[in-house]
């Protein structure tokens, strides 16, 4: 092996997902330097694309943020799976394939004819990959999912936000991403399995089991006899935004001498109230008082290296600019410039994984249908004008 | 090969507190040997103190009592280490050192999750390790990375949540950041390093040779908020808290229903369904109010909106009022509480929940896996080993230590069954 190869050089995927998860699945099999074929729908592209934010705000399939990071390092060819020879046209390239990502409504890549079952017979190693809200079976598989949905069923939301507050989602995407995460490794247990068996088989993911697994609290909290609440927050300000002292848990008991001194009050490091763990956890809300006064002139990062220094473990909030100036993240290299024809240059969060003598593949999202000639020609055997009429036929509406 | 997919793989398991230890729970949970290793005077955190004081209740025992061994029966060491061995070791001492680079001569894969420079301080960094066994597949999982300023800055769950950017996306509309309760960016990295290790096991099957993955869950959760950065780079824009609204769709929301602390969220996301909404709200007319016709003038009169599903909402329970909705098409959830998962009708028609009866902390249910395959099975959860519980199958029966030798280790204390500080 030289260096440098990748980890997942010559696997093939198809990727037929939508949204977020299955789509960050396939980015991440893309990085590890699997080729990525994403179908998308003729004109209108995937859904993603369709949604903002956009370069400048405009409506623009080739500018969307979502799209532009989720499918980095994929080629894109257009079919509508819909028609008859949309479907053919998958067919054929699915028996080259070793992976497929699909995150249709259970049931609707079959009725196409492009199902689990049909496609293994001409090809038995495919690892066919369904993400979904709620999985392939059950009494809840018909229904209708997303983000916030995820966050309830999984038990993840009832305990994020205030006490005398609703339950709060987690922000961004996040949540959807961590859904692909697990996509991600279930194609991988399959495919390592596939080098021993030479078969493939239907991973099912459902979005409620894998925010259930993320939950490690709740379930078992409950069951030993708490019930897990929303709790009031245990941030400080600093002069420029939030802090966590992180003077709780997992520090050693001198700490709190130190820090009194750093504070400028040292005459409160013997008081009782104060001087263990248990005693600072009991009395939370007067040490945060305590610390809040120092904090208030210091800024948030300062604050952060300070106390770490000390060996607490102490938290900042940091923003995207802050990120993007992190001194840790800099020294390690982990933003990447990618340049992109109509969204420009822009700077990238890198790789998630890191194998020593692997590079990872940082190469911009494809543009609509960019690859039909590649793909749906040299390598499928369509003429000029069969691409131009299968990358431009639109079966009936289903928006 | 067996249809359990990591059947004869073996895991030496150095993790401790909650994202490595969820790693190693999934790698048991696919047929892989995990041998978790811990010593006397350093147990996994997740167990708690030897002799926990009645008002330090970091962690919890069934029915609230620690019984004789609380190590071995705390709520968050037996969920999330079923399915493990465990075997004690005292790093510290030259005899446990060499113990373990024996033990990493006949596994396939190390995972650890201790500060950055641990191992390399104990002399059992990933140099030694390959030396030992030149095939092994190392994984340090670490809050920072291997490398860079602040390689050994300690971190929680709770403020890689701050240092990874989510808390800054997180929070009510004009409050502060808030953090999830539940560790998020641990389980998730967790569940993200079995990918990772099966990528790398694949190459080794090919060349033979090992490799060294380095994982920080701080840039995996970055990693998470990606588009924010592309709104940055395109717009200038830095992303903010913005409750449970969605930026484009509208409404989303989370609503209150019949019972205590009982919610159900609400996300429409075409315009087709908010028609359905009102229909299923019965409140047709807003479905002909011109004003609420597109997501933008939804998302300008959201608060109105949110009046009116609630006023439908508080006179159901959550599941019922999500299986009305999702009737109808809408994408709606019951607000789960821990408690509610386990006796979920889905996830138990689907087979989720595994239940075990743990010899030390009784009976309950575990999580399982992400992921569900067609032909390869799981195993079904084996209970949290106790401290030092395969002592002697690990390093009797695996690295065939004659049975004196066993004693004598256990008489110096670089074995054993007690933390130290039980007795």
């Amino acid at each position: 092996m030289e260096m440098g190869e990748h980890l997942l050089g010559g696997i093939t995927v198809l990727d037929l997902s939508e949204g977020v998860s299955g789509p960050y699945c396939a980015k991440l099999l893309a990085g590890m330097g699997a080729e990525v074929i994403k179908v998308e729908r003729p004109g209108v592209g995937e859904a993603s694309r369709r949604e903002g934010p956009f370069l400048r705000d405009e409506s623009d399939v080739e500018t969307s943020a979502p799209y532009l990071y989720l499918n980095t390092g994929k080629k894109s060819v257009t079919l509508d799976l819909e028609t008859e020879r949309g479907a053919d046209a998958l067919r054929r390239l699915s028996a080259g394939c070793d992976v497929l990502i699909e995150s249709g409504a259970p049931g609707r890549m079959a009725s196409l004819g492009l199902g689990y079952d049909s496609l293994v017979a001409s090809n038995p190693g495919l690892v066919y990959v369904s993400v979904t809200p709620f999985g392939q079976t059950g009494p809840y598989r018909d229904y209708q999912g997303g983000d916030v949905v995820a966050q309830a069923m999984g038990a993840l939301m009832h305990t994020v936000g205030l006490p005398d507050r609703e339950p709060l989602r987690i922000g961004g995407s996040v949540v959807l991403y961590a859904v692909g995460v697990a996509a991600f490794s279930g194609a991988m247990l399959a495919l390592y399995t596939r080098d021993f068996t030479g078969e493939g088989q239907h991973v099912d993911v459902s979005a409620m089991e894998a925010i259930t697994v993320a939950q490690i609290h709740a379930s078992i909290h409950h069951q030993f006899g708490r019930i897990p609440a929303r709790r009031e927050s245990a941030l400080v300000r600093a002069a420029d935004g939030w802090v966590s002292p992180g003077l709780e848990i997992g520090v050693r008991e001198d700490i709190w001498a130190r820090v009194c001194e750093l504070m400028g009050v040292p005459e409160l490091a013997d008081d009782p109230a104060f001087s263990t763990r248990e005693a600072r956890r009991e009395h939370q809300q007067d040490v945060l008082a305590i610390v809040g006064e120092w904090a208030a002139t210091q800024t948030k990062e300062d604050i952060y290296h300070t106390l770490q220094g000390m060996r607490t473990i102490a938290g900042y909030v940091a923003d995207v600019e802050d990120l993007l100036d992190s001194g840790q993240l800099r020294d390690r290299g982990f933003f990447q410039d990618i340049e992109h024809p109509h969204a420009g240059k822009a700077t990238y969060p890198g790789e998630p994984i890191r194998v020593s003598g692997h590079a990872w593949r940082h190469e911009r999202a494809p543009l609509l249908g960019e690859h039909n000639a590649e793909i749906l020609g040299d390598r499928l055997g369509l003429t000029g004008t069969e691409i131009a009429e299968l990358a431009n036929t639109k079966g009936p509406e289903h928006e | 090969m067996s249809d359990l997919p990591l059947k004869g793989l073996r895991i030496l398991d150095l993790t401790q507190i909650a994202v490595g230890p969820y790693a190693t729970l999934l790698l048991g949970f696919m047929g892989a040997q995990v041998i978790k290793v811990e010593s006397r005077t350093r147990m996994d955190t997740s167990r708690g103190f030897a002799r926990p004081s009645p008002s330090g209740a970091y962690n919890l025992y069934p029915g609230g009592d620690p019984g004789e061994r609380p190590w071995n029966r705390s709520a968050h060491h037996v969920q999330r280490n079923a399915n493990k061995l465990d075997v004690t070791l005292d790093l510290a001492t030259q005899e446990g050192k060499e113990l373990l680079l024996d033990l990493a001569a006949v596994c396939d894969v190390l995972v650890e999750n201790f500060r950055a420079s641990v191992m390399d301080r104990l002399g059992l960094g990933y140099d030694a390790v390959s030396r030992a066994n030149p095939q092994i597949i190392y994984a340090k999982i670490s809050s920072q990375g291997a490398t860079g300023p602040e390689m050994d800055y300690g971190s929680l769950g709770s403020t890689l949540e701050q240092t990874a950017g989510l808390a800054s996306i997180t929070g009510y509309v004009g409050g502060q950041p808030l953090m999830s309760n539940e560790t998020f960016p641990d389980p998730v990295v967790g569940i993200l390093t079995v990918g990772a290790l099966m990528a790398a096991l694949r190459v080794r099957l090919r060349t033979g040779r090992g490799a060294f993955i380095d994982l920080a869950q701080r840039e995996v959760t970055v990693g998470m908020m990606g588009e924010a950065f592309l709104d940055h780079a395109m717009n200038g824009r830095v992303a903010g808290l913005t409750g449970n609204r969605h930026p484009v769709h509208a409404p989303q929301g989370v609503y209150p229903c019949v019972g205590d602390d009982s919610w159900i969220a609400v996300s429409v996301r075409s315009d087709a369904e908010w028609r359905a909404l009102c229909e299923a709200i019965r409140r047709p007319d807003l479905a002909e109010d011109a004003r609420l016709a597109t997501a933008a003038g939804r998302r300008q009169h959201h608060a109105e909106i949110d009046e009116a599903i609630a006023a439908w909402t508080r006179e159901r329970g959550h599941y019922q009022a999500m299986h009305l909705l999702q009737a109808r098409g809408v994408p709606a959830g019951a607000v789960l509480k821990g408690g509610e998962t386990i006796v979920d009708p889905h996830l138990e028609a689907r087979g989720f929940w595994d239940a075990v009866d743990h010899p030390e902390a009784g009976t309950y249910r575990q999580v399982t896996t992400p992921w569900q395959m067609s032909k390869s099975r799981r195993i079904q959860a084996t209970p949290a080993p106790g401290l030092g519980e395969h002592n002697t199958f690990v390093l009797g029966d695996i690295l065939g230590l004659p049975a004196p030798e066993l004693d004598s280790l256990e008489r110096r204390g670089v074995i054993g069954t007690r933390p130290v500080g039980a007795d």
